[in-house]
């Protein structure tokens, strides 16, 4: 019974650090920039998510959406003030903008949503009872919650396979001057995937809400559960970044059962050097695997 | 056609292009010579506005197309199969073909070009599906032939599209080559092959020390041993 507890709660957060680690690996492929502010950018569309559902008495599916058109608007927005200036720059400058932009969110965070110590709960999604199903012990808002993610990932797998929008991204991640032979705005598509990657931090972020406490501090823990997914898929794979973001979720609630809560702080890491030792490049990396 | 004049191109404090002006006349298919890193790939990546030019210009049917950004050129007509193919390894044959269109909206000649592709290239019709990564190196320089064609040039620049074929493929790359400019394709041909530029150019430039060092008909320049000798280390 502890088990598959263990398990079905470790599926339901692995899910949402599967969306977490997609919004990471998104933003990788196109630009080659590991965004450190992601983590923030979905702690303020939890802030968001709250003004809306909380104090605006908005209606769950509405704030939900909201909270994602605003989060691809910040993801826009951030390319534009933050990135785009940066064009030519080498990588690392680009890597410390995100830096300075995770502390800059931080504090507007602590400016509108309180001091450092508030912390703001969201009301659960649902009260239903838990669903016995043989050994298994569903819990209805877990139940949701994975689902939601679920309808999130096959969304983007769409966008990717059948938009041209998506084609332009994946093209451009594979050869960017090739992109640019055929008449494709990089400087767009860099702007598109950082904000995709910031609308589905922000989906994260309001499917997590009924889940954890908000406080804005929250984004860096996130930031690094999703990026041991991000890595241990591969760090490119976007396949590769939702099994491991479930592999994390999983061995960490295991390791929460089993072990002591304070082991679920480190079972991410163990993850990645387990996967790090076995598979150099990460699961799903198949570019990197046969380049080598 | 395509009128370049002065053209001076510099990566950094290096100067590579100092000052290269020749015609490309419409109809016909002209070489672009030199040895190795003489500039040829600059010259072409600075026509299809890859690299900005630091001067001089480039003149398409007279409209100037120097400075601009590279969609504003391909919409303009130039088009580039780069060396190395390029091609998007992840992605079909069809999406890579697709996405050569993708600065156009005239639906219906898109599907009549994506046909003239497969007729000209029927292997890429059967591999439509297959991830162009998994093709042999003579079907990926189809590809990116093909995707380049997608854009609708009325002038392709082509560098080194023999570069790492199986000798028994690259007479079927010219062949492709003649039969593009039978259709009335005017193009630029980079190439270190000279057996390849002979077969197919009327005209012949040859790039050295930034300048072109000598131009005139193929037939005579690519034949003179001194010239092979001299600019490109036959
Ligand atoms: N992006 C670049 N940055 C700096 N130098 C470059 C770059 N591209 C080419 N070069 C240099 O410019 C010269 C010409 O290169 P290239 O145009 O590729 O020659 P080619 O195509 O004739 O072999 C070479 O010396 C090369 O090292
Ligand atoms: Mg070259």
């Amino acid at each position: 019974m502890l088990f598959s507890y263990l398990l079905v709660s470790g599926i339901t957060t692995g899910a949402l650090y599967a969306l977490i680690a997609l919004g990471i690996v998104i933003v990788n492929k196109a630009s080659g920039v590991i965004n450190f502010a992601h983590g923030e950018l979905l702690m303020v569309a939890g802030f968001v998510a709250w003004t809306l559902h909380v104090g605006l008495q908005l209606p769950y599916g509405v704030a939900l959406l909201g909270t994602v058109a605003i989060g691809f608007a910040v993801g826009v927005l951030t390319d534009r003030i933050a990135f785009r200036p940066l064009a030519n720059a080498d990588l690392v400058s680009l890597v410390l903008a995100t830096v300075g932009l995770s502390f800059i969110l931080k504090g507007t965070a602590r400016l509108i949503w309180g001091g450092k110590a508030d912390y703001l709960s969201f009301p659960p999604l649902t009260q239903a009872e838990p669903i016995l199903l043989g050994p298994l012990m569903i819990i209805p808002q877990q139940l949701v919650v994975t689902a939601g993610a679920l309808a999130v990932m096959i969304a983007f797998a769409a966008f990717f396979r059948l938009t041209t929008a998506g084609k332009m991204m994946q093209a451009t991640a594979d050869n960017a001057k090739a992109a640019k032979l055929v008449g494709i705005r990089t400087d767009r598509v860099y702007m598109m995937a950082f904000a995709v990657g910031s609308l589905i931090a922000a989906a994260a972020a309001v499917l997590m809400a009924p889940l954890t406490l908000l406080y804005p501090d929250m984004g860096f823990l996130l930031f690094v559960k999703g990026f041991a997914a991000a890595v241990v898929g591969g760090l490119t794979s976007l396949p590769g970044a939702v099994l491991g973001g479930i592999l994390v979720g999983v061995v960490e609630s295991l390791a929460g059962g089993y072990i002591h809560s304070s082991a679920m702080e480190v079972a991410p890491f163990l993850v990645i050097m387990a996967v790090l030792i076995v598979r150099p490049t990460g699961l799903l990396d198949f570019a990197k695997v046969r380049r080598v | 056609m395509l009128a370049v004049q002065h053209l001076k191109v510099a990566y950094g404090p290096t100067e590579v292009l100092r000052d290269v002006s020749f015609d490309v006349p419409e109809g016909k298919i002209v070489a672009l010579l030199g040895g190795n890193g003489s500039g040829k790939t600059t010259v072409l990546n600075a026509l299809t506005g890859l690299v900005r030019p630091r001067a001089g210009s480039v003149r398409l049917k007279g409209e100037e197309c120097a400075g601009k950004r590279p969609d504003e050129i391909i919409r303009a007509g130039i088009a580039q199969v780069p060396q190395g193919r390029d091609v998007w390894p992840s992605m079909t044959v069809a999406e890579n073909l697709e996405l050569g269109a993708v600065t156009r909206r005239d639906r219906a000649a898109i599907a009549e070009d994506l046909e003239a592709v497969y007729d000209l290239f029927p292997q890429l019709r059967e591999k439509r599906k297959r991830r162009a990564g998994s093709l042999s190196g003579g079907e990926q320089q189809m590809v990116a032939i093909g995707r380049a064609l997608m854009t609708r040039p009325r002038c392709l620049l082509m560098d080194e599209p023999s570069a790492g074929l199986a000798p028994a493929v690259v007479g079927d790359m010219v062949d492709a080559v003649l039969e593009l400019n039978r259709r009335n394709l005017t193009i630029l041909i980079v190439e270190q092959n000279v057996g390849v530029a002979a077969a197919v150019a009327e005209y012949a430039h040859v790039l050295q020390n930034g300048e072109i060092a000598v131009s005139g008909p193929a037939d005579g320049l690519l034949d003179d041993p001194a010239v092979l000798r001299s600019y490109l280390g036959r």
